[in-house]
């Protein structure tokens, strides 16, 4: 990871205002290679959020033969877990001496680089990369984007570089090219902007996440002409981001898609590319027969051979293809989620959450929530669960199940929302349908939501009305009659109550919340997920928030319809 | 206006912000730990808060990442670095 150029006084990285030059990172490298040798290489821990401290680990484990094992995140459990099996943590446990070991062409084939991805056991996933992988990445990422940085720029980060995006895009590409790199980590839209602004000319690695926040305020446009490349990976980058971003900088994004098992895989610049992705070269992509891309690529270090060293891999994205190479992404197929750059397996967690003794059973969703994705997650508590909710409350409960999955888990991927009820639905396939759980997040925790997903009446017998709080919501339990006019003439033999009759009864429930017939503007968010059927029992529930009005009807099991409509009170008064 | 009006303050800002639930503003400790340990919060709810703390009192935090990571520790720290920030 040495340009051919590198001159002694070229610098490489900028740390706490210091310039490491060339010479004294080669040295440090060296020396640091030689301790790794008297220890008889092996594996080590590299824990840092620095680009240079990880820099130098990996170029003298690479060097000495020895294996960096990267650490998802700093959690003291996962730490502890990785750690055993290693030889400690550089460059803290390495032996204080060695002889230095002078710079030798690596082994392309030597294991190198080990990265960790939540897998869907639980347990951290372990990711090999062998010298090859990463070296022949950084050569494409230079042959792709070297032109679109100029020579000596500094590259600015706010990704950690233990994970593969920030490892190659932040550390080894930059290393490899001879452009210098900041050290740091960065965080705040102030810490990047300020950095930025004291340069030429720079490029800086992102998510889109940080990439949110800087377009949103008045920071990045004072960087028109500075910032002359931007990436984004580690999660779709939004429309209105991607523009905002271009707008202000004069270049648009450069997204990229990869996975740690496969590497870079494909890129996108909105401008050129609109929403088509574009493979790097020497990927080949294909659709499966299941509609998920599968890629081929000398990066990737899973999957079956596919010839001249490249594996061919499954990812779990949906995928069209598109004449002339390229293709779209239409979403997961699995329940794989990222949120801040981080994979997350739901159903790894659920199987987490249900080791807890509080939980009997766990269902998570992603939820979107002010641009990003978080976890909520609905459970069906144990007796101890039970218990320990009346005795120590929900706050404590939730932060004790939050402090369970630290173990495993990083901490922006923990759940935000806490529901806690007695049963959750399954359909015929034993599966959770998503309506049902998501119209417990919908409504705020600890209300009538979680009434709402309980078994439902156990004798079926209508239950009366019941005013909410302040007579802003309404909820009654209905029984579809076997002798209902609205299921004539649909579908015989298999009756179902129209969408129209339900909402028939919606509007019932709101003239009497409102005291009068509501005007209704159209309805928005109109679902009927589940077919209603003569004999079925069902919660039906109005809530009127401003001109808002929401409506669920379900049971237990099922959401039959529910959306929101603008109503005007007619002439009556609200109560 | 005084440092525990201040504090109450942000303490609701930070719940309101973040959607925090099963959280009463009330309960939070002042000198508790915000990310990590005490509230749990973490990277994204810091670029959510830093960009509330401007639109609501007009103050931005400077480009150390040592100190923000400083203001950023508790409620107590959070309000000293707005209440001199705003009188700057």
């Amino acid at each position: 990871m040495r340009p051919a150029t590198a001159r002694p006084e070229d610098p490489v990285a900028f740390e706490r205002g210091a310039v490491v030059r060339r010479a004294e990172f080669e040295a440090r490298v060296d020396e640091l290679a030689g301790r790794i040798a008297a220890a008889g290489a092996g594996r080590w821990l590299v824990v840092s959020e620095r680009g240079l401290e990880t820099a130098v680990a990996l170029l003298a484990l690479a060097r000495a033969g020895g294996v960096a094992v990267l650490p998802p995140n700093r959690q003291p459990e996962t730490l502890r877990r990785l750690g055993a099996g290693t030889r400690g943590a550089l460059p803290r446990d390495a032996p204080a001496r060695g002889r230095p070991l002078e710079a030798r062409a690596p082994d392309r084939e030597a294991p190198w680089v080990e990265l960790y991805t939540s897998g869907t056991t639980g347990e951290p996933r372990r990711h090999l990369k062998r010298v090859r992988h990463l070296e022949d990445e950084v050569a494409t990422l230079e042959a792709v984007f070297g032109s679109a940085v100029p020579a000596g720029a500094p590259v600015f980060a706010s990704v950690p570089p233990h994970h593969i995006y920030g490892l190659l895009f932040r550390a080894l590409w930059p290393l490899a090219a001879g452009r210098p790199f900041h050290s740091e980590s960065l965080l705040h839209v102030q810490e990047i902007l300020a950095r930025m602004a004291r340069v030429e000319a720079c490029a800086l690695v992102s998510t889109p996440v940080h990439l949110r926040h800087m377009a949103a305020g008045g920071g990045l446009r004072a960087l028109r002409g500075r910032c002359r490349a931007v990436f984004s990976s580690a999660g779709p980058l939004d429309a209105d981001t991607a523009k905002a971003v271009a707008e202000c900088l004069g270049v648009s994004p450069f997204e990229i898609l990869g996975s740690t098992e496969t590497g870079g895989v494909a890129l996108r610049q909105r401008s050129v590319h609109g929403e088509s992705w574009r493979p790097l070269p020497g990927v080949r992509i294909e659709r499966g027969e299941d509609g998920t891309l599968i890629v081929s690529s000398p990066f990737a270090s899973e999957g079956e051979p596919a010839g001249g060293g490249a594996s061919r891999f499954r990812m779990g994205d949906r995928v069209e293809l598109e004449h002339g190479g390229g293709f779209r992404l239409l979403g997961r197929a699995d329940r794989e989620v990222k949120i801040a750059g981080l994979r997350l397996s739901l159903p790894a967690m659920e199987r987490a959450l249900e080791q807890h003794a509080w939980v009997a059973e766990a269902v998570l969703l992603a939820r979107e929530r002010g641009g990003e994705t978080r976890v909520a997650a609905a459970l069906v508590p144990s007796a101890a669960g039970r218990a320990a909710l009346a005795r120590h409350g929900r706050r404590a409960v939730g932060a004790a199940l939050a402090e369970h999955l630290a173990a495993d888990f990083d901490p922006v991927l923990r759940p935000r929302s806490w529901r806690y009820v007695d049963g959750l639905p399954r359909n015929a396939q034993g599966k959770v349908p998503r309506a049902a759980v998501e119209a417990l997040f919908r409504a705020g925790p600890a209300d009538g939501a979680e009434r709402g997903l309980r078994a439902g009446p156990a004798d079926g017998a209508e239950r009366g009305l019941r005013a909410g709080p302040a007579a802003r919501r309404r909820e009654r339990w209905l029984r579809v009659p076997a002798d209902l006019p609205a299921l004539e003439g649909h579908f015989e033999g298999h009756p179902v109550v129209p969408g129209v009759a339900q909402l028939g009864w919606v509007m019932e429930e709101a003239a009497a919340l409102l005291g009068s017939d509501p005007r209704v503007r159209g309805f928005e968010a109109l679902k009927f997920p589940t077919p209603l059927r003569p004999g079925d029992a069902a919660l039906l529930r109005v809530e009127l928030e401003g001109p808002v009005l929401r409506f669920w009807l379900g049971e237990g099991e099922r959401v039959f319809a529910s959306g929101r409509c603008v109503v005007d009170a007619g002439g009556g008064e609200t109560p | 206006m005084s440092t525990p009006g201040l504090e109450n303050e942000l303490k609701r800002l930070i719940v309101e912000t973040l959607a925090l639930e099963d959280v009463d503003p009330e309960k939070i400790e002042p000198e508790a730990a915000l990310f990590v340990e005490g509230l749990g919060l973490d990277s994204i709810d810091a670029l959510e808060l830093a960009m509330a703390l401007e639109e609501r009192y007009g103050v931005q935090i400077g480009e150390d990442p040592e100190l923000n990571q400083a203001i950023f520790a508790s409620v107590r720290s959070l309000a000293a670095f707005v209440d001199e920030a705003r009188h700057r």
